[in-house]
């Protein structure tokens, strides 16, 4: 699949459903599995199991998850009768982090360092054993950095040398609401943290649960204040002719 | 093989902190002497070489680099020290790399 096909295949799959994008995803790829974070991202599951029931799926465990969570990820996994790999961030470089900086360093500078270590390379380190995943990115999680994420990308980041690697978002276009809708809808298993206000859920100590009216983005590194886009390129400058 | 760099020019004209950064590493380590080429994206203006490129290789950010090596597709690298690592083979540090990615990547954010 080069370059050329991926912007085609993206202008296509924008009108198309989460689950006709999934449908098409795993029949392209073999070597796929979905990132399953613990939270409700859940529907992609219960999605890709009606289509291929042995699909892979892969969870960051970083160490600092709320035990609901590793017990939703638990239930998941019974419910589905899946195997999920869970991929752990390397000991030595949190010895060393967590020795220089102590357990909280996120709350000093900022959440990168401790998200490079504990969820970049666990990520990294699965991503090169796959030529496509599959993520439950949406563009209402942040309208600052998500807003224009594509339903099929080439992901440069992560692909292995002289390699391509292919990131699906079959959720793109999808709303926090129709998410819900879903998982009602089908009985979909859920986080409980969900019920005590809780709508994005990541680590334990960046992770708070938010008001009505608030943005699910206001319940993460709430204590960051709003960094600019340093490195995008205005979208409508490279897309428009 | 011909390595392309892109930098870039913002909207309001100023340099790319990012940018200024990388070319700063590339010169301080002599690893721009391997850089054949340099380009602009100039967010004022659509059709300036480094946005044309951008938009050949469906890149969303800068800077990056385009190697050729003649066989198959030009690879693009939006990491520089993936780019360093893989095309220059020189040795980088893990944890530096992922800070990178982590920085340059917000849409991370979530997973």
């Amino acid at each position: 699949m080069n370059t050329l096909n991926v912007i085609d295949l993206d202008n296509h799959l924008q009108n198309q459903t989460p689950q006709q994008i999934l449908q098409f995803a795993l029949g392209e790829f073999d070597k796929i599995a979905l990132s399953f974070s613990g939270a409700e991202d859940v529907v992609l599951v219960d999605m890709a199991i009606r289509i291929r029931p042995d699909v892979g799926v892969f969870c960051l465990d970083t160490g600092r998850l709320h035990a609901e969570t590793y017990q939703f990820i638990e239930k998941v996994r019974k419910h589905y009768g899946i195997q999920i790999d869970i991929m752990f961030p390397d000991a030595d470089a949190v010895r060393e982090l967590v020795s220089q900086k102590g357990l909280f360093s996120f709350y000093e500078d900022n959440h990168q360092e401790c998200c490079a270590i504990r969820k970049i390379g666990p990520l990294k380190k699965k991503l090169l054993t796959l030529d496509a995943w599959v993520t439950g990115q949406r563009k209402d999680q942040s309208p600052g950095t998500r807003a224009n994420i594509p339903v099929i990308q080439d992901d440069k980041v992560f692909a292995r040398p002289g390699e391509k690697l292919t990131k699906f978002n079959p959720l793109a276009n999808w709303t926090l609401e129709q998410v819900w809708n879903y998982i009602r809808a089908y009985e979909v298993p859920y986080n409980p943290l969900h019920e005590r206000g809780f709508i994005s859920i990541g680590c334990e100590p960046c992770t708070r649960p938010v008001g009505p009216g608030q943005h699910e983005r206001e319940g993460r590194w709430w204590w960051e204040e709003a960094t600019k886009k340093e490195c995008g390129l205005h979208a409508s400058n490279i897309k428009g002719e | 093989m011909k390595i392309t760099f892109v930098k870039k020019i913002l909207s309001d004209g100023s340099p790319c902190k990012k940018c200024a950064d990388v070319i700063e590493k590339l010169e301080s380590s002599g690893q721009m002497a391997r850089i054949d080429e340099v380009l602009v994206a100039d967010e004022r203006d659509p059709q300036s070489p480094g946005m044309a490129i951008a938009k050949k290789f469906n890149v969303d950010r800068a800077p990056f680099f385009v190697v050729d090596t003649g066989k198959g597709e030009p690879q693009v690298y939006t990491v520089y020290l993936k780019f360093v690592k893989e095309v220059l083979e020189q040795q980088t540090n893990e944890k530096d790399e992922l800070k990178e990615i982590m920085q340059n990547n917000s849409d991370l954010d979530f997973l």
